[in-house]
């Protein structure tokens, strides 16, 4: 440990990025997990425990890494202080996405389940569909691309919107609550976990967006 | 600034460091016996040599700098290494009040204001400790002074002899030149003398300042891994080597100690893993003084330097390797830290009183 000091290593905010990007991992495994026990018959006492300590290790990791910023900050001085910021932001985004998983792991464990219904099919295709967001927003969060993080945030938005329609259709619907209210409650995570993943990428690319307009502008 | 131009630099700023020390010895021996022998009478009496190694290092903010001065005094023969040795560790009290000005910033916070003002004092508390229990057994046996002689002895000869260190020879000729700038303005005898030391002074502090900025910015990175090693995974032992690591690149314990202060105030960093950190940064910080021997001609200016070292190696093996001592400082800043939570302007009575007033009082007793 002691040679930490003469060796050389990545540090500083590279570290901290490459960190972001496991625990990104680790959230889409806990995510890919949780969704499974909900749309599928798997057991989920056999996905409980790998979830719950997943998510135990995003919530360390971001503790350590918020230190590691504070670190940061002393020893480098103020200069980056908007990324150290933005990083600040997007390790807690990260470890939403974490405790969301965990919630829809909670309503599997609820006696929830969505499998063999006229819809899961669709719902598993929508989940593979995230779960591959999942490795574009930790590319995008290695190697920031403005192109690529537009094209995203595009995607994303879409899909917020319409998860935002079903939530909507299923308040209002005339079926039975039992079928309406664990879908709507399943729809409201999911937008959560992909207006995170677009949060995540988009503090990526600008750590602390400029305000453009002035509070003098005429109407 | 490119890396190989800024370590380029820093080795001319270290050229200029021992030029500055060797000018210092040099105006000292250009003011003459009898003048010398004025200018140190004072600190004959250890108390008063270890008050003035206190308000020396409180006036410079720096141990680095005021051991240096102190190598360069005892270089010319003005002061014996006996002399010198409750100067250097009045220099060990007197480097701790950076950090503890710098916990006085957090003052705001008081949650935060305790942690930093907590792990401020904990060094304070070591370092007097540790003049508490070395300074009469120096005195009594000369444990310290012996150890660092003997070592010397070893490295570069007796007590005495002229020593050929080659870096003298590099440094001769600037020295020179400073000598003849200020002789051909028209000054002589104690005037050139002290005109020169005065020289040598700013040369010293100068080139330190600017040696520790250059090498925080080219250790940075290092440091800031070493410090996230040491957050609640490091053992002590391997915190207080990471710490001794940190001040021999940055050249200065204040650099290493200011920068645990902000981390202990948000929480970061536990007092514990601080604690050994500083007392690494304090056996780091006695390699300046043993670069200025480099340039002084003398074993006994090498032997000062040692001894500085010898004090702050024993002080850890006296009163951090025994596990039922080895807190009491920590519990000791933790209860001044709590006083000065309660009522924040007895931290301000307490830097002081403990930096200023009793060293100030000391001299004018002993001196």
């Amino acid at each position: 440990m002691v040679m930490s000091f003469f060796s050389k290593r990545e540090s500083g905010l590279d570290h901290i990025v490459s960190q972001s990007v496991g625990m990104l991992g680790d959230a889409r495994h806990s995510f890919d997990l949780a969704t499974l026990a909900l749309l599928t018959n798997t057991d989920t006492s056999a996905v409980d425990a790998d979830i719950r300590e997943t998510d135990e290790r995003i919530n360390h990791m971001e503790q350590q890494l918020r230190a590691e910023l504070v670190v940061h900050v002393t020893v480098q001085g103020s200069s980056d202080i908007g990324s150290v910021l933005g990083m600040i932001l997007l390790l807690k985004k990260i470890e939403r996405i974490g405790d969301q998983a965990t919630n829809v792991l909670d309503l599997a464990e609820s006696g929830v389940r969505l499998s063999g219904e006229p819809d899961t099919e669709a719902m598993l295709a929508e989940r593979g569909l995230i779960s591959t967001m999942f490795g574009e927003a930790a590319d995008l969060l290695g190697e920031p691309n403005a192109e690529r993080t537009e094209d995203f945030a595009t995607r994303v938005l879409a899909l917020v919107a319409e998860h935002q329609a079903k939530i909507d259709g299923y308040l209002h619907s005339d079926r039975p609550g039992r079928e309406v209210v664990p879908r709507a409650i399943y729809y409201r995570y999911l937008k959560r976990i992909v207006a995170n993943l677009l949060g995540i990428v988009k503090t990526a690319a600008d750590p602390l967006p400029a305000f453009s307009e002035t509070d003098d502008k005429e109407d | 600034m490119p890396t190989w131009l800024r370590s380029a630099l820093v080795f001319g700023l270290i050229y200029t460091f021992l030029v500055g020390v060797s000018a210092l010895e040099k105006g000292i021996k250009i003011m003459g016996e009898d003048t010398q022998e004025k200018l140190f009478s004072s600190v004959d009496n250890p108390i008063a040599g270890l008050c003035v190694g206190i308000l020396g290092t409180v006036l410079v903010q720096s141990s680095s700098a005021s051991t240096s001065i102190i190598v360069g005094l005892v270089a010319t023969g003005g002061i014996s290494v006996e002399a010198a040795i409750p100067m250097i560790m009045g220099a060990n009290i007197g480097t701790t009040v950076t950090n503890t000005l710098v916990s006085l910033g957090h003052v705001r916070q008081s949650s935060e204001f305790k942690r930093a003002f907590a792990a401020a004092t904990v060094h304070d508390f070591f370092n007097v400790m540790a003049v508490a229990l070395l300074l009469p057994l120096e005195l009594l046996t000369g444990v310290v002074s012996k150890t660092a002689t003997w070592m010397s002895d070893r490295l570069v000869g007796t007590a005495g002899s002229e020593w050929k260190s080659p870096v003298k020879t590099w440094v001769k000729k600037p020295v020179e030149w400073i000598v003849d700038i200020w002789e051909a303005v028209g000054l002589n005898g104690n005037v050139l003398g002290t005109t020169v030391v005065l020289t040598g002074l700013v040369i010293v502090l100068l080139s330190l300042t600017f040696i520790t900025k250059n090498m925080r910015e080219l250790v940075a990175d290092r440091v800031e891994r070493s410090v996230n090693n040491v957050l609640g995974k490091g053992s002590g032992s391997i915190a207080m080597l990471l710490g001794l690591a940190i001040t021999v690149a940055v050249q200065s314990s204040s650099i290493t100690t200011s920068i645990l202060i902000p981390l202990a105030a948000a929480g970061v960093l536990s007092l514990r893993n601080a604690y050994p950190v500083t007392l690494g940064a304090n056996v780091g910080t006695t390699i300046t003084a043993l670069l200025a021997a480099l340039a002084a001609s003398v074993p006994e200016a090498l032997t000062v330097g040692l001894a500085h070292t010898t004090f702050n190696v024993m002080g850890i093996a006296l009163l951090y390797v025994p596990r039922f001592i080895r807190y009491v400082p920590v519990q000791l800043a933790e209860g001044l830290a709590e006083v000065a939570f309660r009522r924040p302007a007895w931290a301000v009575v307490y830097v002081m009183t403990a930096f200023i007033v009793l060293p100030l009082i000391g001299v004018g007793i002993f001196g």
